[in-house]
């Protein structure tokens, strides 16, 4: 598995973006994450792999606070981006998911055109100051999304009209429109073919550049693929976390091992 | 025979085919129900179907034809002259109808023996008194052209009846000879049963739709009566509604139908943002317990019987808004019964139907439209106003619309607390009248039901009918183009 991701990455390994300390997840009485401690770089993607129901979506969505639309959860523990603490009282979740944009499993574009799907956050956070200002906004977005040349004849189009993964990196664009500093994306490519899931991994490669990129994966492939580094969680546990080649060669931890092998599914 | 005899007598050979047909069956298997084509209760079904379907059908179609085969035959053998001058030969035979209905209670009664009924002449015995006695009520004194005829006609449909006992007693014993001989081994029970379930269902629709049409077609034909009275053009352009019945009325629809759309655009103002923001909070902002307790209690609203809401109307939203705007206060209201007060009440009344059915459309909006949102930095009003409602616009289109025709279609609230004068006026604080409360009015007074001022009524009711038609189409197209943009 490891001679799939053969060419060399030159990994910038010395910011922190994202601290996350002690962080325990409860829907109502089950424990969904349990004492979790976590460091994510910047300009680096990182993968969460795990068996379904570990909690991978749950943490995930500790770090924009969507959890909070969720009644019964309740979040414990420290989590900081850029060393501020996103759980204070001062911090409004709104704003912080304007910074931390995230892209959801199944594509999800609004019953809009593909240009109002991508001026929907810049417009709700006052981003430009005119028209010709928005649309340099959505044109830049649709270029990071790398999508810009297929729909750049037809932005007036519905955003639900386009195929799988056409749609999959519209929302990507949607998400990138709003300038987010980290990007968080559960299962991204789930729903998807294997072309389109290929066109959306370059993507992802490409975003590292800019962001820091958090994605939760099914398939070990992929995490191999496009992940610099990967955390296993098992049963609510962050079991081991590193290098994503170290993970893939050489696990530390039997489940690891077994997950990586096929034992745990 | 009764035809509650006839009816469980067929009900009978029917239970019996079935005993008989499922035993036969499972014999001709010599008893192993494995080596049957299909359950030995498909064999029972199949011969009782066989039983009751002809059988019965054959007694529907009887009832139906035999009563205008026997007035037929009664009518062929009564001279010209009976008949007087100014009478008809349909009232005439209304009273022979009578006589003989009064006959038969007589001998049901025991007043009169069978015998003594066929026998009874008007030169010897006192018939009109006979049958009032027997609880009958005749119009006038029996003559003997009436009663001879009565005689034909009871004896016709005593005829009549017998033999439609036995035919549909042989029909039913036929049935079950035919589906005994069909109940073997090899035969496909379970596909006829199948097909029989089909046609019972595809009749319960074909009665649905055919009433339908039937209504339709009711309406279309005493309209066309009218208007070969009326003047159509006069009833679509004249601007008063002035029925007089002496004749000479003046039935423009114009008043009825300004008063109409007057009241449920006040109506659909009121219900509309109410119902509409109480769907909004409901789904999208109250707390699961708050929810279990106000979604019941505005369903609430729509279970109030319409009479209530007219009484509601006329005693309190009218004395209340008297206060404010009658004689007392601004001074444009002359009385309690007003296109305001009913507009308001009916509103009232409908926005359980919008918030019900708006509620319902919001849910159904998928998560990932809201998680897509919030996930953008939006909050909750803004996930609401440029997200959740645009993708749930046709649903909510076909909830206003809904609501529409019920308003348009309201009667009681109108009659109580509109007043019921027709009126061409801007000023909401008058009495105006609607279409459907004078439908009913003119409907109620002890008109001839083929004047113009009585069967302008239908004309009405199809003018009602093709306006909520044409909102229900209206409502489909604007529901289609929108599912063509975004699905
Ligand atoms: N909205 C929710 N309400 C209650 N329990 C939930 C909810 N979402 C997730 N869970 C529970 O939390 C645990 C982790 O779920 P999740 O984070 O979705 O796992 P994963 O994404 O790794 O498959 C599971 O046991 C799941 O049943
Ligand atoms: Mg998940």
């Amino acid at each position: 598995m490891n001679d799939m991701r053969k060419i060399e990455r030159d990994v910038d390994m010395n910011d922190v973006k994202i601290s996350a300390k002690g962080v325990q997840v409860y829907y109502g009485t089950t424990h969904a994450i349990k004492d979790v401690d976590v460091l994510i770089q910047d300009k680096t993607v990182t993968a969460f792999i795990g068996p379904s129901g570990c909690g991978k979506s749950t943490f995930l969505r500790c770090l924009n606070r969507m959890n909070d639309t969720i009644d019964i959860c309740r979040v414990t523990g420290d989590i900081r981006i850029d060393g501020d603490d996103i759980y204070d009282k001062r911090v409004d979740p709104v704003q912080l998911r304007a910074k931390v944009g995230m892209v959801f499993q199944k594509p999800n574009p609004f019953p809009k055109s593909i240009y109002d799907n991508v001026a929907y956050g810049p417009r709700i956070h006052g981003m430009a100051k005119n028209k010709a200002d928005l649309d340099e906004i959505v044109e830049r977005a649709l270029r990071r999304g790398a999508i810009w040349d297929e729909v750049k004849d037809r932005l007036d189009a519905p955003g639900t009209g386009l195929s799988g993964g056409q749609q999959q990196r519209l929302c990507i664009a949607r998400a990138v429109a709003t300038e987010p500093e980290v990007l968080l994306m559960d299962e991204p490519c789930s729903a998807l073919d294997p072309i389109a899931t290929g066109q959306v991994e370059e993507l992802i490669d490409e975003l590292r550049n800019d962001y820091s990129v958090v994605i939760v994966t099914h398939s070990m492939q992929q995490a191999a693929r496009v992940s610099q580094k990967t955390a296993f969680f098992h049963l609510g546990n962050l079991v081991e976390y590193g290098e994503t080649g170290q993970i893939f060669t050489n696990p530390q931890d039997p489940r690891t091992e077994s997950y990586i092998s096929g034992k745990i599914g | 025979m009764p035809l509650s005899w006839i009816v469980l007598t067929v009900l009978a050979i029917a239970a019996a085919g079935y005993v008989l047909g499922r035993g036969r069956a499972l014999q001709s298997a010599g008893g192993d129900s494995r080596k049957l084509h299909s359950l030995p209760s498909y064999y029972g079904t199949n011969v009782a179907m066989k039983v009751i379907v002809p059988s019965l059908l054959i007694l529907l179609v009887w009832l139906l034809v035999q009563p205008i085969v026997v007035s037929r035959a009664v009518v062929a053998n009564v001279p010209e002259n009976v008949v007087a001058s100014g009478s008809s030969m349909g009232l005439f035979m209304s009273d022979v109808r009578r006589v003989a209905d009064g006959l038969d209670a007589a001998v049901a009664q025991g007043s009169l023996t069978r015998k003594e009924a066929f026998d009874i002449r008007t030169e010897f015995t006192n018939v009109t008194q006979r049958i009032n006695e027997a609880g009958v009520a005749l119009g006038s004194a029996v003559t003997p052209e009436t009663l001879r005829a009565a005689q034909e006609f009871r004896t016709l449909n005593r005829i009549g009846s017998i033999a439609m006992s036995v035919v549909v007693a042989l029909a039913a014993l036929g049935g079950i000879a035919f589906g005994l001989r069909e109940s073997v081994a090899g035969f496909r029970a379970r596909n006829v049963v199948e097909g029989g379930v089909r046609l019972l269902l595809i009749g319960a629709a074909s009665i649905a739709i055919l009433t339908t049409v039937g209504i339709v077609l009711s309406l279309i034909f005493n309209t066309i009566e009218f208007f070969r009275i009326y003047p159509a053009a006069d009833f679509f352009l004249s601007l008063t509604w002035q029925p007089s019945f002496g004749g000479g009325s003046s039935l423009g629809i114009w008043p009825l139908l300004w008063g109409t759309l007057y009241i449920s655009l006040i109506a659909l103002a009121v219900a509309v943002p109410i119902g509409l923001f109480a769907a909004i909070y409901l789904s999208e902002y109250a707390s699961k317990p708050v929810r279990a307790i106000a979604k019941p209690a505005l369903e609430i609203l729509a279970g109030i019987p319409t009479i209530v809401y007219g009484l509601f109307a006329l005693l309190t939203v009218g004395p209340i808004l008297m206060v404010v705007f009658g004689d007392d206060g601004v001074g444009w209201m002359r009385s309690a019964t007003s296109v305001m007060t009913a507009g308001l009440v009916m509103g009232i009344m409908l926005i359980p139907f919008v918030s019900s059915l708006s509620d319902d459309i919001i849910n159904s909006v998928p998560q990932a439209m809201r998680d897509g949102s919030y996930g953008l930095g939006a909050t909750k009003s803004e996930t609401i106003r440029q997200v959740i409602l645009p993708a749930a616009l046709p649903g909510i289109v076909g909830a206003i619309l809904l609501a529409a025709s019920r308003a348009i279609g309201e009667t009681m609230i109108v009659v109580l607390g509109a007043g019921a004068a027709a009126r061409l006026s801007l000023n909401p604080f008058e009495a105006m009248t609607t279409i459907t409360a004078k439908i009913v009015s003119q409907l109620t007074g002890d008109s001839d039901f083929n004047s113009p001022e009585a069967l302008v009524a239908f004309a009405l009711g199809m003018t009602l009918f093709v306006i909520t038609l044409g909102l229900n189409v209206f409502a489909l197209y604007i529901v289609r183009k929108y599912r063509e943009q975004y699905e």
